[in-house]
């Protein structure tokens, strides 16, 4: 019964998960109010600004979503940013806009527009 | 008779028992461990960038113009929830290297910091120095650990505030 239990689990996690991510997806693109293009956030995700060190998502997220990056400062080891290698990633919305609110005016110096966000969480989920 | 052996009995745990307690001024390995805020915040939000210092690795004063200036943070904005910001502060200053929590790691590591010195920068300290001068750079220039200010790359257990010398894992 015990063993059946956990094969279920198992069976359900990575459902649940995928999920999660459509429901914070959905989030994004309500507010984004036009949809989201995978297409574009891939777009922003490459783009490099002129701001210092941490002129690019890159800068610690390597060109690869799926691989694990690091810190530009602190070297501190970051996980993969695309669920499809880390199922943690763009799960909680509350965490998504934290790290959206960080991270944009680090490399960008200004907020992302809610249309970039979905755009970038689009991407990011559809990264196999 | 009876007395003689007691006599040579006390000089003996004397003698066992004074450099028993000498040496036990020193650090032992298990004694390289500092309390820890316990928020989950404190790894959550300030461990999500770089290692979650331990706060007895400064002083009380440096945290309080660290957690003040976070939205100016070593060249980011690292601006946190003011009641989060408050809440971790104030564990911060409770287990800070110069509080009444203090362990004897703790004290030596303020003992090294001048009274009128307010550091932001914990490698920077008469104790860090101390304890890893025996490092190179090509070590700190591995591409594992990068710098000084990542314990978390070597100290296994940095973000549970343990830095004993058997829990060292240096990435090649």
């Amino acid at each position: 019964m015990k063993q059946l239990v956990l094969v279920l689990a198992a069976l359900a996690s990575p459902l649940a998960c995928a999920d999660t991510h459509r429901q914070v997806l959905d989030q994004l693109v309500l507010a984004a109010g036009s949809g989201a293009s995978a297409a574009q956030g891939e777009r922003l995700f490459r783009m490099k600004s002129d701001h210092g060190e941490a002129a690019s998502c890159s800068a610690c997220h390597t060109d690869d979503p799926k691989a694990a990056g690091r810190h530009v400062r602190t070297h501190k080891a970051i996980e993969p940013l695309a669920p499809v290698a880390n199922p943690a990633r763009f799960t909680d919305t509350a965490k998504v806009e934290k790290w959206f609110g960080r991270n944009c005016k680090e490399v960008l110096d200004r907020a992302c527009s809610a249309q970039e966000k979905a755009d970038f969480a689009a991407y990011m989920i559809s990264v196999r | 008779m009876a007395e003689v052996k007691a006599r040579s009995l006390a000089v003996l745990a004397l003698a066992v028992l004074l450099p028993g307690a000498w040496i036990s001024q020193g650090l032992a390995d298990h004694e390289a461990v500092f309390p820890m805020p316990k928020e989950k915040q404190y790894v959550d939000e300030c461990g999500s960038c770089h290692t979650a210092y331990a706060p007895g690795l400064l002083p009380a004063r440096s945290w309080l113009r660290l957690m003040a200036g976070l939205e100016r943070h070593f060249g980011e904005d690292a601006s946190i929830e003011a009641t989060v910001r408050d809440r971790l502060t104030r564990s911060l200053v409770e287990l800070a290297a110069d509080s009444p929590a203090s362990n004897l790691l703790m004290q030596r590591i303020n003992a090294a910091i001048p009274a009128g010195d307010t550091p932001e920068r914990i490698t920077r300290g008469g104790f860090f120095k101390y304890m890893h001068d025996e490092v190179p750079a090509a070590i700190w220039n591995r591409p594992g650990i990068g710098s000084p200010a990542n314990c978390g790359a070597c100290h296994t257990k940095a973000n549970s505030g343990r830095y004993p010398e058997r829990e060292i894992l240096i990435p090649k």
